[in-house]
């Protein structure tokens, strides 16, 4: 299929997701085959003629969309292909008049009238279909149906919310002991205003945009599980999978280590406690590669959603200059002079950028999982370390404190980061040649970077907002550290960052990792995954707005606790 | 003021006679629904069946207390006190109609609390005193709820003050109805653009976030009945103000052209 063909058939999906009520994808069908569908995708041959292959994928659509092929009907259907046929035959033109007021006038001219007369319901298609009672064969415009690959499709579905369980937060609350109570906390951010992860928030429609999901047969209620038109290559990646296997490379040898490495936790999610010093980070000193320098692209894109970012705009009254008179200001300066006493002179209102002083680490991957190819080309890796170039020029040229580690580990004991570029390093060609050193290999302990990498955020940075960005496929392995176990580590390392007044942003770029995995493993903190560098303008603003808001509420409540403390001591101190 | 034609309203459900009845009983009005779906014509439909004057404030961030209440200005070298709107309202009865209300900040939003309980007063503390609410005077507020940002939403004793209607984009016959009479249209014309909205509002779960409004579909009407063709009027005011993703724009302008059927001449 070529790119064309392809990109034609992509301009329809919007069209089959209105029919269907639902997030579908278009895909090529093979010559002359019919058009059809497995509850996901809808095949029709690129080669007809636009009109026809509009009416074909309607069709399918409406049978979507009027709950046709909804169990049990693939099951029932799968048995007998003439019954199938008849199935069609009625129940397309049931569907087609059921969904009338949505169709396009081509489609609605499809419609037999009397034969969707003689069904109400699928059901009862059904019924007449395995009957005796005369039906013509269905129109070549109807395509076929195919009930075993639906029913495989549903299948997959299954499984796959099954694997992914949502835990109510009561139960989580019950389990937890070492932390306090937010922590794991289901809802982002719960100690905002308002949950901001509802279909109605900020963050949830911003993953409505990015992710779609798996689990949108009933297309009910909003909210970060909908389908969404962007995530499309997340599903398309899906075929891809995920691969276990890291590449077999040992740790590049030769690498002068830094310091004796820091030990760190880690979590324990089946005992429900953490290990103690169980995780050895070291600091490895860049090679000097005679790499040349990498480029970073995209960055004037990437500076105006960034630069808009935490500078909110204020509007102060009594300023000395300003672009507008602050009447109340003026008229008391005036009443002054009248009185004889001499006036103010700070009259105007100003809107006032506050400069931010926010730090950001970027930890990026470089484990071999990030070495598969992505679904949108090249590698993971290629895609990820170009995101990370462009991000941290784009901050540096704002003015931002940037530093830039990247990641990986051979077991618990052997967990290296490697300061591509600390923060007081300058951003200059030096950092872009280390950048494209850099060789994906070996395992990722996901937790045990983000632990190191908050560490250095707070030690190193200087400043009071601190966001650590996370740059990974999402695919927490090493040895000991495999499926749910790393997952609930990774969550966990990013809670304590939170508590810890650091803002927590996981960007997942071109990698084939889904958007419940990516769920998995970032838990709470705002994540998304992306098919292109050049798609980070759009996520990124609203995704380090929510993380920064996020952390800063964490500050003032811990400031509060503490301010709480303070005053009852001294209250009882002088009581006593 | 309540003259000339009233203003082209066709009810969805019982939103005139809730509102007449909180009118009557003195209850403020808070009006849910998404944008250009027709909230603010209500209230003007409203206001001239009622018989009051409207007064309309549009929130913003850094509208002040004062910049709804009034303050003092100078005249002849002396301080003269200048209503503000709301006011304005309360002395002449009038409804006072506060647009995107969570737009305001919520320090600006109590002023509302007094006049939106028994008391029917507003505290005017730059004057030292409180007025008593003239007959007639209603505030009504609207709110988007999938709209508004993060860390916004109304205080719970702002909106426990006020009586709530629920409006949605209006059912299909009316929604033809009303785009044939805004945009000037034949019925035909109204009926596809209307199918258009309606198979684009099914979007709304699946990637868009904002979907066509009655207001855009009566934009592209009114383009048709300048003489565009529909095709090309629906592109520049449906697909164009809905999103800047080419991906997206390209899967909207094959909807627009699956919707807008029988005119493949026409210039896109």
């Amino acid at each position: 299929m070529s790119s064309l063909e392809h990109g034609t058939l992509e301009r329809y999906e919007l069209l089959a997701s209105a029919v269907a009520g639902r997030a579908m994808r278009v895909a090529a069908a093979g010559p002359s085959e019919p058009a059809w569908t497995d509850g996901v995708s809808i095949f029709v041959d690129p080669a007809l003629a636009p009109a026809e292959r509009l009416c074909r994928l309607v069709l399918q659509a409406a049978l979507l969309g009027s709950g046709s092929l909804d169990p049990p009907a693939p099951d029932r259907l799968a048995r007998s292909t003439k019954v199938t046929q008849r199935y069609l035959a009625l129940e397309g033109h049931r569907a087609l008049a059921a969904l009338e007021p949505l169709l396009p006038t081509a489609a609605r001219e499809l419609i037999d009238r009397n034969t969707a007369a003689r069904s109400d319901s699928a059901a009862h298609s059904l019924m007449i279909a395995s009957s005796r009672e005369p039906l013509g064969d269905p129109p070549g415009a109807f395509g076929t149906i195919r009930p075993r690959q639906l029913r495989r499709e549903g299948e997959r579905r299954g499984a796959q919310e099954a694997a992914a369980p949502h835990h109510p937060r009561s139960e989580a609350r019950g389990l937890l002991k070492e932390l306090d109570d937010d922590q794991d906390d289901p809802r982002p951010g719960a100690d905002l205003v308002s949950s901001p992860v509802g279909g109605a928030g900020a963050i949830g429609r911003l993953l409505k945009r990015l992710f779609r999901d798996q689990r949108t047969s009933t297309g009910g209620l909003p909210g970060a599980d909908s389908p969404s038109h962007w995530g499309r290559a997340g599903a398309r990646a899906a075929r891809f999978g995920v691969s276990t296997a890291a590449l077999p490379s040992a740790l590049p040898a030769g690498e002068a280590v830094r310091s004796r490495g820091a030990t760190y936790p880690e979590w324990d999610v089946q005992r429900r406690r953490y290990r103690a010093d169980w995780c050895t980070v070291t600091e490895v000193e860049p090679k000097t590669a005679d790499a040349v320098a990498l480029v970073p692209s995209g960055v004037h894109a990437l500076r105006r959603p960034l630069a808009r970012l935490g500078t909110a705009v204020q509007l102060r009254d009594r300023q000395l200059q300003g672009t507008d008179i602050d009447i109340d200001a003026a008229v008391e300066a005036h009443v002054e002079t009248l009185a004889g006493s001499p006036p103010g002179e700070a009259v105007y209102l100003d809107l006032v950028r506050c400069r931010r002083d926010l730090a950001v680490l970027l930890l990026l991957d470089v484990s071999g999982s990030a070495g598969e190819p992505s679904p949108t080309g090249g590698t993971v890796h290629d895609h990820q370390r170009a995101a990370a170039a462009a991000l941290a020029t784009a901050l540096y040229d704002l003015g931002d404190r940037v530093a830039l580690f990247t990641f990986r580990s051979q077991g618990r004991s052997a967990v290296q980061l490697t300061p591509v570029k600390r923060f007081d390093d300058p951003l200059d060609a030096l950092v872009m040649r280390r950048l494209a050193g850099c060789e994906p290999g070996a395992y990722t302990r996901l937790g045990a970077a983000i632990r190191h990498g908050a560490t250095v955020l707070t030690r190193d940075s200087g400043t009071s907002r601190r966001v650590l960005l996370v740059l990974s496929d999402g695919f927490a392995y090493d040895h000991g550290y495999e499926g749910a176990y790393g997952e609930a580590d990774a969550r966990r390392a990013l809670s304590e960052a939170r508590r810890l007044g650091t803002g927590c942003v996981c960007l997942s770029v071109g990698a084939a990792t889904d958007a419940a995995a990516l769920r998995r493993v970032f838990g709470t903190a705002a994540h998304a995954g992306v098919a292109r560098p050049e798609q980070l303008p759009v996520v990124l603003a609203p995704l380090l707005r929510f993380a920064l808001a996020a952390a800063e509420a964490q500050q003032r409540q811990a400031q509060h606790t503490t301010r709480t403390k303070e005053r009852l001591e001294m209250d009882s101190r002088r009581s006593a | 003021m309540t003259s000339g034609v009233r203003p082209y309203y066709v009810p969805g459900g019982n939103e005139e006679l809730v509102f007449k009845a909180a009118f009557r009983q003195h209850l403020a009005i808070l009006l849910k629904g998404p944008t250009g779906c027709g909230k603010t014509r209500f209230i003007e439909a409203m206001a001239y069946d009622l018989g009051r004057p409207l007064v309309t404030v549009a929130c913003h961030d850094d509208l002040t207390t004062a910049d709804l209440v009034g303050r003092f200005l100078l005249r002849d070298g002396e301080t003269a006190w200048v209503d503000g709107p709301l006011t304005r309202a309360v002395r002449d009865g009038a409804i006072c109609y506060l647009d995107e209300i969570v737009e305001a900040r919520q320090d600006t939003t109590v002023v509302l609390h007094p006049l939106t309980d028994h008391r029917r007063q507003l505290p005017i503390d730059r004057l030292g005193r409180t007025l008593d609410a003239a007959p007639g005077f209603c505030v009504v507020v609207s709110y988007n709820p999938g709209y508004q940002s993060v860390l916004k939403d109304l205080k719970d004793s702002t909106r426990q003050r006020m009586v709530a209607i629920e409006m949605d984009f209006p059912p299909v016959d009316i929604e033809e109805k009303v785009v044939a009479h805004e945009a000037g249209v034949d019925h035909e014309t109204a009926a596809e653009l209307v199918r258009l909205g309606q198979a684009i509002r099914r979007l709304e779960n699946a990637g868009l976030r904002e979907v066509a409004s009655t207001r855009v579909l009566i934009a592209a009407g009114r383009l048709v009945s300048e003489g565009l063709a529909l095709r090309a009027a629906a592109r520049a005011a449906v697909a164009g103000p809905l999103t800047d993703d080419p991906i997206v724009t390209a899967g909207l302008f094959e909807m627009i052209d699956a919707y807008t059927g029988d005119d493949p001449a026409a210039p896109a």
